[in-house]
């Protein structure tokens, strides 16, 4: 565009000396800033203000379009956020079920939970740890499905269908990560089954992707997905949960007297906003 | 336009503009008329393109988005420090509820305790600027210029195993020795973020880190002492 000006033709220049035309016009221009040529022809002026405008619109639009392309392509699209608040409703095969939190039962009780593994419901008073705690045995359902309600994600796996490589797989996702917990689920009806409060994802292969999405879409996720968002993954210790000796597992068939999914003769802890 | 406007010599214009300084032939009068229309869009482009980009830095400052970078010397230090504190608490919390010694009970709660408040800082402003809220698994302190698979002073899971199986001074002893070495390896971490945050309140959090953990620090190889046991090397 600025050399299509420049040697363009003159006609509708004014005032210019006729011995510069012709002449290179970024010459013209450059004399004109000197003392000597304040008296220059203007008619073949680079249109410097023009080039300017250009650049500046271009700059633009490449730095705005930089700027959106950047700010998108740096968030992962599992990362929960304001806009997406449960980015887990996207992966295919998830399944989701509305629990109320906050019932409670006692050591000696149980819960007839209508999944396998339960990922909501009545559960234990005392949390299972879930500071990154790999389990080597299985673990009693009540407590587990407390942790879920603190917003810990659990790994169950079969463990006569997963093991050596898949198993290491699986536990460095886990060891030592706040908010994880994983343990052999005998009888599962796949590998390998993911739960959070109210979610679970059933994958057979340990390096599916869908696992971690999972885990970035669920774990941590401040939005509410969960019931206590901030409450403890930590261990009290022999007498309340003892992670080197947690409670048996204990799965169905449930005894008649098992409690209820509808929540009858479980206590509700939320009135007083305590051990949740 | 300021170097056509000051230039201007008494010279008779040929063609009229109306536009034009008429005095000395100035940049728009020496335009073709389609490079005018190219200029005028511009300037509206202009226009409309700031105008745009007001909006979304205000929308920046007041949507997710905003506050330090990732990678940030704020960021980084806020991600790895919560996954360090993590590990304090975790251990504090079954310090306190295992130990028969008064004076552990004690330590052991104010560290719980003021650890958690820093950690729920930490994690709001992380939340805040829209970061996540801990270091990616096994890729720490990049922001110090040093991506490390662990962070110093972080108990193993051995080590762990071995402090809850522990019972009595022996479970005080293993205590001690885990937190004393955990307290002297986040220092370096405060240290850099006191110096070189950004964010004054970031700042000043770090700064408190260093003094209050550096005195317990103090507290600890006393009472590691008066129990006849050693500190872990680093």
């Amino acid at each position: 565009m600025a050399s299509g000006r420049s040697t363009g033709t003159p006609q509708r220049g004014k005032g210019g000396r006729p011995p510069q035309r012709g002449k290179n016009p970024v010459a013209g221009a450059r004399r004109r800033t000197s003392s000597a040529g304040r008296a220059a022809p203007k008619n073949r002026q680079v249109p410097w203000l023009l080039i300017g405008a250009i650049v500046v619109v271009l700059a633009l639009i490449g730095g705005i379009g930089f700027f959106l392309f950047d700010r998108s392509a740096q968030i992962s699209p599992w990362r929960p956020s304001s806009d997406n608040k449960d980015p887990s409703l996207a992966i295919p095969g998830i399944v989701t079920q509305s629990y109320q939190g906050q019932h409670h039962v006692t050591p000696q009780q149980r819960v007839a939970y209508d999944r396998l593994p339960p990922f909501g419901g009545p559960h234990d008073g005392y949390w299972a740890a879930c500071n990154g705690q790999v389990y080597s045995q299985p673990v009693r359902n009540e407590n587990m499905v407390h942790s879920l309600e603190h917003g810990a994600v659990w790994i169950a796996y079969d463990p006569t269908r997963v093991s050596g490589a898949a198993l290491d797989t699986l536990t460095a996702k886990v060891q030592g990560q706040n908010q994880m917990m994983m343990s052999p689920y005998p009888g599962l009806d796949q590998p390998i089954s993911l739960q959070s409060w109210g979610h679970q994802l059933k994958v057979t292969d340990a390096n599916d992707p869908r696992i971690d999405q999972f885990i970035t879409s669920l774990k941590g996720n401040p939005n509410g997905v969960y019931p206590e968002v901030g409450a403890s993954c930590d261990a009290l210790g022999p007498g309340y949960f003892d992670p080197a000796n947690p409670p048996a597992f204990d799965p169905p068939p449930y005894p008649r007297n098992a409690l209820p999914m509808n929540y009858q003769g479980t206590s509700g802890a939320g009135g007083m906003g305590g051990t949740g | 336009m300021t170097a056509s406007s000051v230039s201007s010599p008494p010279e008779p214009p040929v063609v009229d503009d109306e536009f034009d300084e008429g005095d000395g032939g100035g940049w728009w009068s020496n335009s073709p008329g389609w490079a005018k229309g190219v200029l005028a869009a511009g300037v509206v482009l202009i226009l409309l393109l700031a105008g745009g980009l007001a909006g979304a830095v205000i929308g920046q400052r007041t949507a997710p988005t905003y506050g330090p970078a990732a990678g940030s010397i704020d960021v980084g230090f806020l991600q790895d420090m919560s996954v360090h504190h993590r590990q304090a608490i975790q251990m504090a919390v079954w310090e306190r509820s295992n130990t028969t010694d008064p004076a552990l009970r004690q330590l052991a709660f104010d560290i719980e305790s003021s650890q958690t408040q820093q950690l729920g800082m930490m994690q709001g402003w992380l939340q805040l600027w829209a970061q996540p809220t801990e270091s990616a698994p096994g890729n720490y302190m990049g922001w110090m210029g040093m991506p490390v698979p662990s962070m110093p002073g972080m108990a193993s899971e051995a080590d762990l195993q071995r402090f809850r199986a522990a019972t009595g001074s022996q479970l005080d002893v293993a205590f001690l020795q885990l937190m004393l070495r955990h307290h002297r390896g986040g220092l370096s971490m405060m240290q850099a973020a006191a110096a070189g945050a950004s964010v004054p309140a970031v700042q000043a959090l770090s700064s408190s880190m260093v003094a209050s953990q550096t005195a317990e620090a103090t507290t600890m190889t006393q009472l590691l002492a008066q129990r006849g046991a050693a500190p872990l090397p680093m």
